[in-house]
């Protein structure tokens, strides 16, 4: 319980990555391949870590054209920023 | 005066106490005539310049984020120095004051730029936080920690845990230190709520007696000893609920632990809620439970003090220094549920005991911590620092 590095889920790390590199509004939501490339992690076990996350009500969805893209939500940067407090 | 406070968070971006401190500080000071710039970041459905009971809050856009935490904490940084800048180019700042770590390379950096002291109020640690310093990000945050306190004319911490705790870890001159305990504003508690309606907008029964938590679900905040103490008070008082109000990283372990307690049905996770329902709610409350393992202040317990909940906090850091035991709150022993539950269950059984803990905390909180108190000695602190 005392290290954050190390016990933080997946799920949680990719809330952290989308928090950090900005995508807090609609406007700036990633793909799941940009999240994927960020993140280092397999299309689709970002794409259920991110179902996991949107039925929490730590982030949300908007269609850009074709593509499906991820934003967190206000709950969620309040997730991520009680790792960093 | 023209004073320049930098914090990440500022409300509505609310993550810990930090927000609270620096809304009633800034007001206060502002109020007593000087001119404060709140430096703070962007957060969604907030405007990124409003002017607040005569504060002027910047809420800076990061334009540039970054996958890792600590380079993502220097680029905002630089964009809060840029906007440092911007406003030095108006008027004349003489003293930047900044609110731990995260922003202390954009207020190290203005120290210089602008000339100008540098006064830190160092809220907590990391060493105090993760209780060690277990991996590399620890040990960059410990070193960014040491060196504002370094690079500060004057650093304040709100409790004398906290002083001895940055004399001890970061060798820091005493005479550098003052202690300002936080304050309240004890106005916002002392409306009529009807506690029935409160709890059924919560989905509690009205009948259930609550012992609530309230805060970050971190482990610093030991809510999992409150959770184990469950068996102990729900044998006792079958009538009670735990309420547990707040987010964060170790909520889902929380859950589980709740499940295996054998009560889960009487542990209520709600989440993060808006300020008002918190007061309400606390106001509704039986018992204010802060089962922390660190707390260098803990302005939660000054809250439940103002609202009229008998407090049940361990005793450590700061929580030590606001309640004193069996006469303004009930003191536990640290990461003990069997303390805990002692203290809780003593609480829902002796109403005549609630009620003295009740009218002794009050009596505290309105004589010793109030923001107009913490504003004045932080003003006298600026001075200090402009004097050299």
């Amino acid at each position: 319980m005392r290290d954050r590095v190390t016990q933080i889920t997946d799920e949680i790390y990719l809330l952290c990555i989308l928090h950090n590199v900005g995508a807090i509004y609609p406007e700036r939501a990633l793909s799941i391949e940009e999240i994927s490339c960020l993140a280092s992690m397999e299309k689709q076990k970002v794409e259920e870590n991110l179902n996991r996350l949107i039925e929490k009500g730590y982030a949300e969805t908007k269609t850009s054209g074709e593509t499906k893209k991820y934003f967190v939500t206000i709950n969620g940067m309040r997730k991520v920023l009680s790792i960093y407090s | 005066m023209n004073i320049c406070m930098l914090t990440w968070e500022y409300p509505p971006r609310i993550v810990g106490g930090i927000s609270r401190h620096c809304e009633g500080l800034a007001r206060e000071i502002a109020k007593s005539g000087h001119n404060v710039h709140i430096v703070t970041l962007e957060f969604p459905g907030a405007s990124p310049y409003e002017e607040v009971d005569g504060v002027k809050i910047h809420r800076v856009p990061i334009e540039l984020g970054h996958p890792d935490f600590i380079v993502w904490t220097l680029l905002f940084n630089h964009f809060m120095e840029k906007k440092i800048a911007d406003i030095s180019k108006n008027e004349k700042i003489d003293i930047i004051h900044a609110h731990d770590w995260l922003v202390a390379p954009a207020s190290i950096s203005s120290k210089h730029y602008l000339r100008v002291p540098l006064v830190s109020t160092i809220h907590s640690t990391e060493v105090g936080r993760a209780q060690g310093l277990y991996n590399p990000d620890s040990f960059l945050i410990d070193g960014f920690e040491w060196w504002l306190t370094y690079e500060s004319k004057r650093v304040i911490v709100t409790s004398y845990a906290m002083k001895s705790e940055l004399e001890g870890h970061f060798r820091l001159p005493s005479e550098k230190i003052d202690v300002i305990p936080n304050g309240i504003d004890i106005s916002r508690y002392e409306i009529n709520v009807d506690r029935n309606n409160v709890k059924r907008r919560f989905g509690i029964d009205p009948s259930e007696r609550i012992i609530l938590f309230i805060g970050r679900l971190v482990p610093q905040k030991g809510v999992e000893y409150l959770i184990m103490a469950a068996p102990k008070i729900f044998g006792q008082h079958p009538e009670a609920r735990i309420v547990i109000v707040g987010d964060g990283w170790v909520k889902d372990n929380l859950w589980n632990l709740a499940r295996s307690t054998g009560y889960p049905h009487k542990i209520t996770f709600l989440g993060f809620l808006s300020d008002q329902d918190v007061i309400e709610l606390t106001i509704s409350s039986d018992v204010l439970v802060i089962p922390s393992i660190y707390e260098p202040f803990g302005i939660v317990a000054l809250e439940g003090m103002a609202a009229g909940v008998p407090v049940v906090a361990s005793n450590v850091g700061g929580l030590a220094e606001i309640i004193e035991h069996d006469r303004t709150g009930f003191l536990a022993y640290r990461e003990n549920p069997d303390s805990i539950a002692w203290g809780v269950n003593k609480i829902l059984s002796d109403f005549g005991y609630a009620q003295w803990l009740v009218q002794n905390a009050k009596k505290k909180v309105r004589e010793v911590y109030s923001w107009k108190a913490v504003a004045s000695r932080t003003i006298e602190i600026y001075e200090k620092a402009l004097k050299g």
